[in-house]
């Protein structure tokens, strides 16, 4: 379970979160939805333990993030994040880039989970030789390598084709089913059709 | 193995870093190496006969002592000393060419350079270093304005001296003014040799005497030489580090999307100092080896090269060649993994915004 309890944000003098509360229970698909500046990836990047809050906690199966021992770890073994831009790291292949993420005992499940998204076949491409689905796909397979308790997405099908999107959803709503919590955020709304808890955040 | 992937993928600015680099290397490779080359040249020169020198008192240069040669006669004659030769140094337009070093020497001296083909000198005549024999096909040659006639080639190991040319003390005397630069002295007994310096010292008011050890730890010329390749090489080697150092952290900066990325995976700062690290390292190393092997290849050809008269050598000692190995690396790594530390120690998702800014 997720719990945001009293957290704001700010970038300077500007404030883009405010006084936020709630719970996220294990196993839900969160739709973050909102208009462009109104917070989204903010709270996304803040849910996700990438930005610290500038005030206010966060609590992740009970556990205080600020609290966390090793944080490195903790991202690793419990956090998948799929970026908009994919953000894989350009001068290692497909296998080595999920291989970067992965733990040593997860290693194992890399061609499994590219095999599952249809992409084992570019395991030895680099991401500039292949298409932007299949950059997406290949950052959704990083993102769960670790078998993780919680993805986090951030307009995963920003850079995508509706047909693409509707890959990605629905590998997203497959993780759900297998028990995962997802989190969201992204303008668009087909998004509701798989989601199971909706934030609207206003700007 | 991630490190070599990184350096691979991104080839130009490996290559902006190993550019850097190797010219900074280089610079102090041969900056210090010609200097200590030329105080290497005349320090052996000097060393190569004799256990004492006697120089006129006060005179900071050679070139402009001048000393008794009648001084010569009464130096033989003192106990344990087994020869004495006298020697003037200068320098002088020879021919075509607009300078070249002169010696001109007692004939008892003439047998230290070694003949190629002709004779020794008489007076009115010279013979002239290898590299410099090379310049003329003619039988005699102006030095200033008189003329000699060349009686043979030598060669010798020192640079100066292969491109200068040898001719009797007589006639160098008339040329230069003077009786002689420098009287050098050797001993039968190297235990009298501090004793035989003072008796030396004893004949003339208006004379220095020293071993000749003790001239070269002490002459001002070479320390004039020493300090100012020092600072002008210790200025040059700071400004390449710092141009390493400036440069790893352009290039640490420009990644920090990457970093952002790992640490949203979960890669540990360690894990990305490490990486960096041998990043670091591997360029480095490798650009010092091509920039030692770039200095080596230019110091061979420098004694070969005409327009610098053939009297440029370099002497690269190991001790320079490994405190700029340790400078390279420190300056490397401190320019890369600093900001890589500092940039480690932000929120990830602040590193990629950063990075894509």
């Amino acid at each position: 379970m997720i719990q945001a309890s009293h957290v704001s944000h700010f970038y300077g003098a500007e404030q883009v979160l405010f006084d936020l509360s709630f719970e996220i229970k294990n196993g839900e698909f969160l739709f973050l939805s909102g208009e462009s500046g109104s917070g989204k990836s903010t709270l996304l990047s803040i849910l996700s333990t990438l930005l610290k809050p500038s005030s206010g906690e966060l609590f992740i199966e009970g556990e205080s993030v600020l609290e966390i021992k090793n944080i490195d770890y903790f991202r690793q073994s419990k956090i998948g994040f799929v970026f908009q831009f994919h953000y894989l790291i350009n001068y290692l292949n497909v296998y080595e880039n999920i291989a970067l993420a992965a733990l040593e005992d997860k290693k194992q499940n890399i061609n499994k989970i590219l095999e599952e998204l249809g992409i084992l076949e570019l395991s030895s491409r680099y991401p500039n030789e292949i298409s932007g689905g299949q950059r997406q796909r290949v950052a959704l397979a990083r993102a769960l390598v670790n078998e993780p308790k919680i993805i986090f997405a951030d307009e995963p099908t920003g850079s995508l084709d509706s047909k693409n999107s509707k890959i990605v959803y629905s590998l997203l709503a497959q993780a759900v089913q297998k028990g995962t919590t997802v989190v969201v955020a992204s303008h668009d709304m087909q998004i509701e059709n798989y989601a199971t808890q909706i934030i609207r955040l206003k700007d | 193995m991630t490190a070599i992937k990184a350096l691979r993928k991104n080839p130009l600015k490996s290559l902006l870093i190993f550019s850097s680099i190797t010219i900074a290397v280089m610079a102090i490779f041969l900056i210090s190496s010609v200097s200590q080359g030329v105080i290497g040249m005349y320090s052996k020169m000097i060393n190569s006969d004799g256990d004492i020198i006697v120089t006129q008192k006060g005179i900071s240069d050679t070139f402009f002592s001048n000393v008794d040669i009648g001084l010569i006669q009464k130096i033989n004659e003192l106990k344990h000393v087994s020869s004495s030769y006298a020697m003037i140094v200068g320098a002088s337009p020879v021919g075509h060419i607009p300078i070249a070093g002169i010696y001109g020497t007692t004939a008892n001296h003439f047998e230290h350079y070694k003949l190629l083909r002709g004779v020794y000198p008489k007076e009115g005549e010279v013979i002239l270093g290898e590299n410099l024999a090379k310049q003329f096909s003619t039988s005699n040659i102006n030095i200033g304005n008189k003329k000699f006639e060349i009686s043979g080639v030598y060669s010798s190991e020192i640079g100066f001296e292969e491109g200068g040319l040898v001719m009797n003390i007589s006639d160098a005397g008339v040329l230069f003014n003077r009786s002689a630069s420098m009287l050098f002295v050797s001993s039968s007994s190297p235990n009298e040799i501090e004793s035989i310096a003072k008796k030396i010292s004893d004949l003339s008011s208006e004379i220095e005497v020293k071993t000749t050890q003790n001239f070269v730890k002490e002459y001002n010329q070479f320390k004039i030489i020493e300090n100012s390749s020092l600072v002008i090489s210790t200025l040059a080697f700071a400004m390449g580090l710092m141009g390493i150092a400036s440069v790893m952290s352009m290039i640490v900066n420009s990644r920090k999307e990457e970093f952002g990325i790992m640490r949203a995976l979960g890669k540990s700062r360690f894990f990305i100092i490490k990486n960096l690290f041998f990043e670091t390292l591997i360029m480095s190393i490798s650009a010092y080896i091509f920039a030692l092997l770039l200095s080596l290849g230019i110091l061979a050809l420098l004694p070969h090269i005409e327009m610098l008269q053939w009297y440029v050598n370099g002497t690269l000692s190991l001790s320079t060649a490994l405190y700029v190995l340790a400078s390279t690396i420190f300056m490397a790594l401190l320019g890369s993994l600093l900001p890589a530390w500092i940039a480690s120690k932000t929120d990830p998702i602040l590193l990629i915004n950063q990075g894509c800014a």
